[in-house]
């Protein structure tokens, strides 16, 4: 812990003791928990360190009007002082502090301060945070604080309620666990399994195996008697307390393991089975829920090795757990009435239930909706619903809000049966397609209405983009299903007809851009008659929606124009993704949509006209004229857009295509800037010229930029280019700037670092590992004055990475320590500060440093290095240093340390929270001061 | 009440209908669909529509070479353009008192009623409604008159002629009703009978007092088109409301006054859309990315439409669009002998545009966006393609011109232009004609064809939300909307749905309307009115009874005083009997209140009766007056003593009720 922090508690308690109310915010003792807890879980003893916390607490009971929220902060801070068993003593043995503190019957209700929920609720998070082993078990048994936890659980305040739920499933299934017994217990469980005894017997059975005193056995016996009561049928204003026992059982069923999961099935069969013969249509679904977790083996598999649990199972099967939830399940399957009947299917299949017949007519009952309405028959249906649910349905399906929530229901879930095995689908997949196929039909107006379909279900449905969504959802679902290609021209047809349909919304064209790819991509490479016919009706479409007046759905369509590109097949022979007659021939439109007077899809088409040359890029290929004049018009829009995303997109086509470039021609030199003002010449023959030429305008253009996140793009350009340049010296490995919050590697020895170069500085090859060189590279292609210009940015997120890449410069061609003096041609590589924003800012750390710039004002000055022709530097008007001298002075691992917090750093520490608490001590010894009231705009 | 139906377009009615012995027809529209069926009229002569082989039957029988011309795989008939009339013969037009024209679509038969049929009443419209009518009749006699054709074709007519032909020639309905186009001296004379009236202003008090006195007319902004209006009839106890092309869209025009419809006796609903599946919005849509797709590729667009109505929504959304698609070099056509009114009148009607185009008035702006269009060269008008247009034309580009038909006007032209070329394309935008049968005499054609119709008029699901909100107790519309279209049978959404099914007419239909008048407006007179003396029956009801004379005048009643017998004669010579005046017996009084059970029951034992005996019955009580062997029921309305031949028991017991009863 802090030091100065532990010198300021004290304070802080007494000022809390007092100041109730006025706190900064009604987050700071939240923050202050958060704090403590965080000091807990590193293993700080807080009652040993910080005697200062159980006197705040014994003042603040002894206080005989403390405030509600101290109190309840209290509670807390005791429960977290109490949490380890060790501390739990020392505040025991502190005069009984434990006893006195959580006396809400007594005391607290006395006091009227028990009507208050923020200390009910303070004083169940206390115990709960408390309950961490069995000496607190003790207590609370001892104290008889479980009655006051069951009363809680059905408290007016639902925050309270909820929480007493918490804490009494904690106490069933973590104490049960706590005694490394546990293992023990089963193996004896096992052997009991069949036997009848009583409850009691078994709860103190389970206790003596668990090796906890009778505690464990107390606490579970009172809340399983409470549970069984609360679930025994009441009057409809009780039926609070019957949703709050469900509840905690489905917490308790979840978590629970063998021996405790016995007891519990044993004891709440019979009361489950009475509650699901009366029907209580509001309990329906939590008890359907209760069951599913109690008797689903999927939830205690274990996720590592994917295995049952064996004794779970042995006491579902045991048929001393009741009537099985098998019977149970199937007598509300059929009692259900509509809406209900479909959630519960649709649980069933959402829960994986175990039982297969279950699954299948929860298959059926979610189609059953979708028959209805399509009036298409399916076989799996007819098993479905009784004769009066299948009437109830019907009825229901007439009334607009139900018909359409339910279809949505039936279509989520209806993508789960692609998981479900063969033998339980209630029909193929195939057919499953066609209904929804039928659906979507219906939901343009095309479909004829069937004679036994529901002609006012039927209108309710026409132009329902929701269910429109749902429906283009579970076709995309569907498509990688076996059985579902069959049905491919029919799914192409339908999905053309709604793209070409003027009335769909912009949010069911974007779905159907999405299905179709996603059914794109499962057509068989070999081209078909579909692939033709699908090519010709998708121009015609395209064309048009390129044209939208809608801003959204020409972004769309864009986006789909490159996602398309991008599904080409990588081993298809053609020269780039262009090669494709389809892609070839959305090519234009996207160069137009470079026009486009939004923004979104400006940016858009720059990232799909990206995905439509990945291919070429990847295969080196010659760019076209097309993507010559492209070039241009890219760094136009670099240059002149006005919106930040367009300008985004254009570092990113570029950085993608130096990226592919590159790890696809490992041999070749890094690309040099060949001058910067023939950047798009478009006599460029070759990708890489191509490339090269116009690196050095977007490196430029992208730093100069006003927006933060163009900048980091151009960074992560830089990146690329660095990468390229020092890979030949070893040191990609090191490379972090891609990620800066990562933790950086340890710098590399430098005697390491130098002798990776130290060969002979020769060309080609050998060539590529010559440091000097490859900064020198690096310097003419401005990634370094991309870096410094970013390190001195005022936005933190483009410093950071600027530092981080920077840090990798340094340390490959700059050997640490400082002291030692780089290779002659490293040495000799200078730059040039004059004319940048960030010159004026490295030339006073390099003065500081004692390292002055050349020709400048400092001549003589120790440690200056001249290099470079004198004459050129005249002419030019000097200013140029070394670049390594530059990296040394630039101290960029106290940049890194300091660009690393975030900027609200010092606001969020502990230090700030305690003294902004204490703050408010001042306010109160000085009445005479006046509140300052800052403007926070 | 009765309703002649003349016409059987739902989108063009003409209805008469007789209302408290007036006689209103409700608009006279032109349904032009006839045209479909004769050869295009081209502007430069047209080798290949000149040089039609003619049509003869197969066996050679019938030979009507001259009169009918086989193009495209159609038989066409080569005459001047016929138009279906209104019926003619259903009833009198001579009778029609007045005429309500509701927009300016719905008034192009006006000089066939008006002229020629002895017509004298007056005619009802909105300025703008007249202006651009005017406009509208102007131009089609003038595409009609450009391009003369000396004979006129009759033979085919003939019903038993007409049987054998090749459809669709074979199945038209009303060839005898079709005539030629009036001249622009009929038009002139049949709009010198329009009276121009303004929304909410109840016209017809002023102009034919003693006529209408019982009936006031109104029209109401119906959103639709600049000025066009729906119409309420009402006498002071029936309300009916007439609904023509109205439309909730917020496009240009005044926005629908939809509350002045409620609780109407009688809704008569016409005009609502002809594309209930097309969504304007949508079509609007379509018809922006086919028109920027065309221009890309190099092609011209063609536009034919009306001069007036949805054209001005087309260009306020291309004036919006043509940025965004880069069409801003690409220029716009406006083609029509009306082009220029068309565009400078819609800009002057300011008052019947909607809030926010009336708003820019005030700036001061033009209301629509089409003058910049106009200022800056985007858009340039021509009244023909005659004289400027052909040395400014340029291409690509995108003309709008009429008639949408393109059986007449510069349109004709522009598809023997650009027809033979796939990068050209055609859009239509009127609903009013079946694209594929406007187009058949062109086939084959290359040109790509998109068919996008606005029509901003009432849909089903608005219409059955407004009948929910409006409450008409019947509702009388055409039978199209009683089922689904014939061509979308399935869609049974695309209907009229109401819990009392409405009254479905036809063309020549006669309806009885179900309208009981119930009430009558009387007025009295000063002195009889101060002769009243009014009692209070109940809190804020006082009834008085009075004696008058009746005397009903041109649908007006008026209660006057019975005239005094003159005082007698000085001498005594004795009158004839006949001579004197009805004799006058005092009115019996009226009784009303009730009778109280207990205080009844405690002056009846005052009067010596006690044996009573209180049956309670479920509208009152029977009391049994046992020695006396009689009778008292007493209701909420009535009380009936019964004893039998006891008179002076009878009166006893009646004048003891009548103790307890106010009389008036």
């Amino acid at each position: 812990m802090d030091g100065e922090c532990v010198k300021l508690l004290p304070q802080l308690c007494k000022v809390l003791a007092v100041s109730g109310k006025s706190l900064p915010d009604d987050t700071s003792l939240e923050k202050l928990l958060d704090w403590f807890s965080g000091l807990t879980n590193l293993g700080t003893g807080l009652v040993e360190a910080c005697p200062c916390l159980p006197a705040f607490i014994s003042t603040v009971i002894h206080n005989a009007s403390p405030d509600p929220t101290i109190l309840s902060f209290t509670f807390k801070l005791t429960g977290l002082l109490a949490a380890t068993e060790s501390s739990f003593k020392l505040l025991q043995e502190n005069s009984l502090l434990l006893g006195s503190v959580f006396d809400p019957p007594h005391r607290w209700q006395e006091a009227g301060f028990w009507d208050d929920p923020c200390v009910r609720i303070g004083w169940v998070q206390g115990i709960r945070a408390m309950l961490q082993h069995p000496p607190a078990l003790h207590f609370l048994v001892e104290s008889d604080f479980t009655k006051v936890l069951l009363r809680l659980q059905t408290d007016t305040s639902l925050f309270v309620a909820a929480a007493a739920n918490d804490v009494l499933a904690h106490i069933l299934v973590t104490q049960s666990q706590l005694s490394g017994k546990c293992v023990d217990m089963e193996r004896e469980e096992k052997s009991s399994i069949g036997k009848t005894v009583t409850m009691d017997a078994d709860v103190q059975r389970l206790a003596l195996t668990l090796g906890s005193s009778s505690d464990y056995a107390t606490v579970v016996m009172a809340i399983l008697e409470h549970v069984k009561a609360s679930l025994v049928s009441k009057e409809n204003k009780e039926r609070h307390q019957t949703l709050q026992g469900l509840r905690l059982l489905i917490v308790v069923f979840g978590q629970a393991r063998a021996p405790l999961l016995g007891i519990l099935l044993k004891a709440v069969s019979e009361p489950l089975e009475a509650l699901v013969a009366e029907g209580h249509s509001q309990l329906h679904l939590l008890l359907l829920d209760v069951l599913l977790t109690a008797y689903s083996c999927s939830s205690h598999d274990n996720p590592t090795t994917g295995q049952h649990n064996p004794t779970r199972d042995q006491v579902l099967n045991d048929p001393d757990s009741g009537q099985p939830a098998d019977s149970l399940i199937s007598h509300m399957l059929d009692t259900y009435k509509p809406p209900e009947l479909i959630h519960a299917g649709a649980a069933l299949l959402r829960r994986d239930h175990r039982d297969l017949s279950h699954k299948a007519k929860a298959a059926g009952l979610l189609l059953l909706p979708l028959e209805m309405i399509t009036g298409l028959t399916l076989p799996g249906t007819q098993s479905a619903g009784s004769a009066e649910q299948r009437c109830s349905l019907a009825e229901l399906m007439n009334s607009k809000t139900p018909c359409i929530s339910l279809l949505c229901v039936c279509l989520t879930h209806a993508t789960l049966l692609t998981c479900t095995p063969p033998d339980v689908l209630p029909c193929p997949i195939g057919s499953l397609v066609t209904v929804i196929l039928s659906l979507l039909r219906i939901c343009s107006g095309q479909a004829p209405i069937s004679p036994i379909g529901s002609s006012k279900a039927y209108r309710n449905l026409i132009g329902c983009g929701k269910v429109q969504r749902c429906s283009l959802e579970a076709l995309t679902a569907l498509a990688v299903s076996p059985g579902a290609a069959e049905r491919m021209s029919e799914v192409f047809s339908v999905l053309i007809e709604y793209l070409d349909n003027p009335d769909s919304e912009p949010t069911v064209l974007h779905k159907s851009y999405q299905t179709l790819l996603k059914w794109i991509s499962v057509l068989p490479v070999p081209s078909s008659s579909i692939r033709d016919t699908l090519g010709q009706d998708l121009l015609s479409v395209v064309r048009k929606r390129v044209c939208d007046v809608r801003w959204e759905v020409r972004d769309s369509t864009v986006e789909f124009l490159g996602d398309l590109a991008a599904l080409s097949p990588s081993n298809d022979s053609a020269q780039c993704a262009s090669e494709n007659p389809l892609v070839c021939s959305f090519t234009p439109h996207l160069v137009e949509a470079l026009q486009d007077p939004e923004s979104y899809v400006r940016a858009s088409a720059i990232k799909a006209l990206a995905q439509t040359f990945t291919l070429g890029w990847q295969q080196g290929a010659a760019p076209s004229q097309q993507q010559t004049a492209l070039v241009k018009q890219l760094l136009d829009i670099l240059s002149g857009d006005t919106e930040g995303f367009p300008r985004r997109a254009v570092i990113r086509y570029f950085s993608s295509w130096f990226s592919l470039w590159s790890q696809n021609a490992p041999g070749l030199p890094p690309p040099r800037s060949s001058s910067s003002s023939s950047s798009s010449s478009s006599s460029s023959s070759s990708s890489p010229l191509l490339l090269t030429s116009s690196v050095g305008s977007v490196l430029s253009l992208g730093s100069a930029d006003l927006d933060w996140e163009v900048k980091v793009h151009t960074l992560e350009l830089a990146r690329l280019l660095l990468h390229r340049a020092l890979s030949p010296l070893g040191a990609s490995a090191s490379l972090s700037g891609s990620d800066a919050a990562s933790p950086r590697q340890p710098a590399p020895h430098p005697y390491a670092v130098t002798g990776q170069w130290a060969g002979p500085g020769g060309q080609g090859e050998a060539g590529d590992a010559d440091p000097g060189g490859a900064l020198a590279g690096l310097v003419e292609q401005g990634v370094l004055a991309v870096l410094l210009s970013g390190l001195f940015d005022c936005d933190r997120p483009v410093a950071l990475k600027a530092c981080g890449l920077l840090m990798d410069l340094r340390d490959a061609v700059c050997p640490t320590p400082a002291g030692a003096a780089p290779s002659a041609a490293v040495a000799a590589v200078t730059c040039k500060l004059q004319g940048c924003s960030w010159g004026k800012e490295v030339e006073a750390l390099l003065e500081r440093a004692g390292v002055v710039a050349n020709g400048s004002k400092g001549e003589g000055s120790k440690g200056c290095d001249w290099t470079g022709d004198e004459e050129e530097e005249e002419e030019e008007g000097g200013g140029s240093v070394r670049v390594c001298d530059v990296l040394r002075s630039l101290d960029l691992d106290e940049r890194l340390s300091v660009l690393s917090q975030s900027s609200d750093h010092v606001q969020n520490s502990p230090l700030s929270l305690l003294q902004d608490i204490l703050s408010i001590g001042d306010r109160h010894a000085d009445p005479n001061s006046q509140e300052v009231i800052v403007d926070c705009y | 009440m009765k309703l002649y139906c003349l016409s059987g377009h739902p989108t063009l009615p003409c209805n008469v209908l007789k209302f408290k012995s007036t006689t209103i027809m409700l608009d006279c529209g032109l349904d032009t669909t006839s045209v479909l069926n004769f050869l295009p009229l081209p502007l430069v002569h047209s080798p290949r529509l000149s040089k039609l082989p003619g049509w003869v039957s197969k066996d050679g029988s019938i030979n009507l070479e001259k009169e009918l011309k086989e193009c495209g795989g159609r038989v066409f008939v080569d005459s001047q353009p016929e138009l279906c009339l209104p019926e003619r013969e259903l009833m009198d037009l001579s009778t029609i008192d007045v005429i309500l024209i509701s927009n300016y679509h719905c008034m192009m038969a006006l000089p066939y009623i008006t002229e020629h049929s002895g017509f004298t009443g007056a005619v009802y419209a909105t300025e703008p409604t007249l202006q651009i009518g005017r406009l509208l009749m102007e131009e089609l006699v003038n595409h009609m008159e450009r391009v003369p054709k000396a004979q006129t074709a009759t033979c085919w007519k003939n019903k038993e002629i007409q049987r054998l032909l090749p459809g669709p020639l074979k199945d038209v309905a009303e060839v005898w009703a079709w005539k030629r186009c009036y001249t622009i001296q009929e038009v002139n004379s049949a709009l010198s009978k329009v009276q121009l009236v303004g929304y909410s202003q109840k016209v017809v008090r002023v102009l034919h007092q003693e006529l209408f006195g019982a009936v006031q007319v109104s029209p109401l902004s119906s959103g639709y088109s600049l000025g066009s209006s729906n119409w309420i009839i009402q006498s002071h106890y029936e309300k009916v409301s007439y609904m023509s092309g109205s439309s909730l869209l917020t496009t240009h025009p005044q926005p629908m006054d939809q509350s002045s419809l409620k609780n109407s006796d009688i809704l008569i609903l016409t005009g609502l859309t002809q594309m209930p599946t097309a969504n304007p919005d949508g079509m609007l849509g379509e018809f922006c990315s086919n028109l920027a797709m065309t221009i890309r590729a190099g092609g011209n667009v063609l536009v034919p439409c009306y001069s007036s109505g949805v054209i001005y929504d087309l260009l306020e959304c291309l004036y919006q669009f043509i940025d965004s698609a880069n069409l801003g070099s690409t220029p716009f056509y406006f083609i029509s002998p009306i082009a220029n009114s068309s565009l400078e009148f819609s800009q002057i009607f300011a008052e019947w545009l909607c809030h926010n185009k009336q708003s820019k008035v005030y700036l001061p702006e033009p209301p629509f966006p089409h003058a910049e269009l106009i200022q800056t060269n985007k858009l340039k008008h021509y009244p023909s393609i005659h004289g400027d247009f052909s040395s400014e034309f340029r291409q690509p580009c995108v003309v709008f011109t009429g008639h949408p038909s393109l059986r007449f006007g510069d349109v004709v032209h522009f598809m023997e232009l650009w027809g033979r070329s796939s990068l050209n394309t055609i859009i239509f935008t009127e609903p009013d004609f079946s694209y594929l049968d406007a187009l058949a005499p062109y086939q084959p054609l290359a040109m790509k064809c998109v068919y996008c119709p606005i029509d901003t008029r009432l849909n089903f699901h608005q219409v059955s939300k407004l009948l929910k909100e409006i409450q008409p107790l019947h509702v009388v519309c055409p039978e199209q909307y009683t089922q689904p279209p014939p061509a979308q049978s399935h869609r049974s959404d695309l209907m009229l749905e109401l819990p009392a099914p409405p009254l479905p007419y036809r063309r020549c239909s006669v309806l009885s309307l179900p309208f009981r008048r119930r009430y009558e407006r009387i007025h009295l007179l000063p002195e009889l009115a101060k002769s009243l003396v009014p009692s209070e029956v109940k809190p804020g009801v006082s009834v008085a009874t009075v004696s008058g004379m009746l005397q009903s005048k041109d649908n007006k009643h008026t209660l006057m005083s019975v005239p005094r017998p003159p005082p007698a004669a000085p001498t005594k010579k004795r009158k004839r009997v006949a001579e004197e005046p009805p004799e006058l017996l005092a009115p019996k009084p009226l009784l009303s209140g009730a009778v109280p059970l207990d205080g009844f029951l405690a002056t009846l034992h005052k009067h010596g009766v006690s044996e009573v005996k209180v049956e309670e019955t479920a509208d009152g009580h029977i009391l049994h007056l046992q020695a006396e062997d009689a009778l008292i029921q007493m209701e909420a309305h009535a009380t009936h003593i019964v004893c039998d031949n006891n008179e002076p028991m009878r009166t006893t017991l009646r004048d003891l009720v009548l103790r307890f009863l106010q009389k008036l």
